[in-house]
Formats: C-alpha cells, structure tokens, sequence
C-alpha cells in the first residue's frame, strides 16, 4: 500500500511534467490513474521489500549530495572528451578492464553502471553472471588498477550511500 | 539579436548532421551505423527544441518527446536483436 | 526588472552556444575515432550533455511556461537513457564479434566472454 502511494505521487508529478503545466489539478489527475499504471507491471516495481516513509525522506540529502558529485562529472567528462577530439593527432590507449564492485542490489548495480557512463573517460559494457565484475571500456586504460581504485573510492561511496 | 542566435545555432545543428551520414553510409560494421543514427536522432531533438522555442509552439517539444523515446526503444531493440538474434 | 531581463538573456544565450558546441563537437569524435567503443564516449557523453545545455537554455529564457516545462522532461529523458543505450549497443558489439581498434592495449572482456 505504502508503495502505491509514494510511486502514484511520482507518477502524478512525471504526468505534470509531460503534461506541460505543474498545478493541482493535473498532478491529481496522474497520480489518480498511477495505480492503474502500476498494477500490470507489479513485478517491475520490487514489492516484495519492506519500504517505509522514513527511510525514504532520510534519503533525500544523500541523492542531493550524489546528483550534485555526479554533476561536477559529467562536466569534467564533457571536457577531458572534448580535449581528446580537439587534439590534431590522435593519441590514445584504449582498453576494457574488470572493475569489481561491492553493491548487491539491482538497483544500485544499475545506478553504478550509468554514473560510470556518465564520468570521465569511462563506459560500461557488460555486467558478469554473478554481478561481482563490471567490464567497463577506458579511453585511457594504461593504468587499469588506478582507475579501479578511483572507481571504488570516489563513485561507489556516494551510490552505496544514496542507493542501499 | 536574440533570432539571429537562434538561426545561427540550427545552421551549426543541420552541419552537424553531416557527420552522422557520412558515418551511416561509410561505417565499417552494423554497430558504427546504429551509433550514428542514435546521435542523429539527438541532434533532431535539439533542432526540434529551438524551433520549437522559436516559433512560440509547444508542440514542437512534444514532438522532440516522442522522438527521443522512440529512438531509445529502436536503440534497445537493436542491439537485443545483433546480440541474440531474436528480440524476445 | 530590465537587469533581470538581460541577465537571464545573457544566461540562456551562454548555454545555447555552449550546448550546441558540445553537440558539434560530438559529432566530430563521430568522424574522428577510431572504432565503435570510442564513438560510444563521443556521442553518450558530450552529446547528452549538449542537448541537456540546449534544453536549460530554453528554460532560462521561458520560464516555467509550457514549453519550458517540456523542455526539462526532455532534457531528463535524454540524460537517463543515454547511458543504457550505449551500455545495449557496446555489449551487442562486442558479442557481435566487432574488434577493438589496433591501438587498444588491454581486454579483459573477451577473454571471460570467449573461455
């Protein structure tokens, strides 16, 4: 039930969203028919797991503090690629390397692997069978167990927090 | 001033399309191809955004909505199918 | 009011240029790299946020309006499914049998996939 509510008033705020105009009524509406929504897709939403409110605005600080690292990323990716295109002449050493990973869920692997796309000089191709390995394509793979430990050190501490 | 930015800035977009199709037609493998027809799309979107500002319509940003979704799912269903065969 | 005019002007203009600049320059590395992976960074990284830069822009200059509203959904859709899709496409490749390019000095991903 609890879960209902809380992905009903997600739902009513994304239908805000796409609808163009944030007010009552609308959000209203979306989260009205959220329950519809959901209903089908029950196996999707993991509700076999306890949830209480609490821990869910507990939160809240923690994913504020893991967007803001992920943004100062993104525009640290966004220019060492850019740096790489520029040059005149191409000079690099890629490579795919094993990183392992300490996060059990699905949903923190899922969150790990895309703040990894998103981060400097990284890309995740494929997770192993027993999601302990994550094979991860490096535009500078010269020293594979640095970028392992910078994974592990400056990453994963902010999405262990936020996501588990 | 301000429309001539905004027309500036869909020259570069539409420039920017160029490389996508020498990619799509040249490209050595079945990947390189869908790679660029996936940042095609990207760049579809953000000309439909600035028209859209440009011409005082949201309907334009409904269109670039539908779009991006539907080339993620063409993406998706891509590479399911290059890398099992079947799509489901 | 003036002032707060000509600063959100100068805002929204300054990440139009940036943001299409990105996107261009995505589309370069497109042409650039060498073989698929690196296209991946290319266009998942500098592409995305190029677009999301666009989208703020128009957000700056419009406000919370329809279509600024609209904007931001499709900034966020972009910038949540980016990284997935090329996760698809980097896997499917290389399980297609697309080799990494000469330059390319370690893989441990083909040697657990092929064993």
């Amino acid at each position: 039930m609890k879960r209902y509510i809380l992905y009903s008033m997600f739902l009513g705020l994304i239908w805000c969203f796409v609808h163009g105009t944030v007010n009552f009524n609308n959000f209203l509406i979306g989260a009205l028919l959220g329950p519809i929504v959901i209903r089908p897709f029950r196996s999707l939403y993991g509700f076999e797991n306890k949830i209480s409110y609490q821990k869910v605005i507990r939160k809240i600080p923690k994913l504020m503090r893991y967007f803001y690292v992920l943004f100062i990323e993104i525009i640290k990716a966004n220019i060492m690629v850019a740096k790489i295109i520029l040059q005149p002449k191409m000079d690099i050493k890629p490579g795919i390397i094993a990183v392992p990973i300490r996060t059990k869920t699905n949903t923190g692997i899922t969150a790990i692997a895309n703040t990894i796309t998103l981060t400097p000089g990284t890309l995740t191709i494929d997770v192993s069978d027993n999601k302990e390995v994550l094979y991860v394509h490096a535009i500078d793979a010269s020293d594979p167990q640095g970028l392992c430990d910078s994974i592990r050190d400056d990453l994963e501490e902010y999405v262990l927090e936020a996501f588990e | 001033m301000n429309s001539l930015i905004f027309d500036i800035s869909i020259t570069f977009m539409v420039i920017a399309i160029i490389p996508c199709i020498y990619r799509v037609i040249k490209g050595p493998t079945i990947p390189d191809r869908v790679i660029a027809v996936d940042a095609m799309t990207t760049v579809i979107v953000v000309i439909l955004g600035i028209y859209s500002y440009m011409q005082e319509s949201a309907f334009f940003m409904d269109v670039a909505l539908v779009l991006a979704i539907i080339s993620f799912v063409g993406t998706v269903t891509i590479s399911k199918y290059l890398d099992e065969g079947a799509v489901f | 009011m003036i002032e707060i005019g000509l600063i959100q002007d100068i805002i929204s203009t300054f990440l139009l240029v940036v943001g299409a600049f990105f996107v261009f320059l995505g589309m370069v590395g497109l042409i650039r790299l060498p073989d698929v992976y690196n296209r991946l960074h290319a266009t998942t990284k500098i592409g995305t946020l190029g677009a999301f830069g666009v989208m703020l822009s128009i957000v700056a200059k419009v406000g919370l309006e329809p279509i600024g509203v609209k904007a931001i959904t499709v900034g966020l859709f972009i910038l949540l499914t980016a990284p997935v899709a090329a996760h698809m496409i980097g896997r499917a490749a290389h399980r297609h049998g697309v080799g990494l390019c000469k330059e390319s000095v370690i893989d441990e991903y083909g040697k657990e996939y092929n064993k």
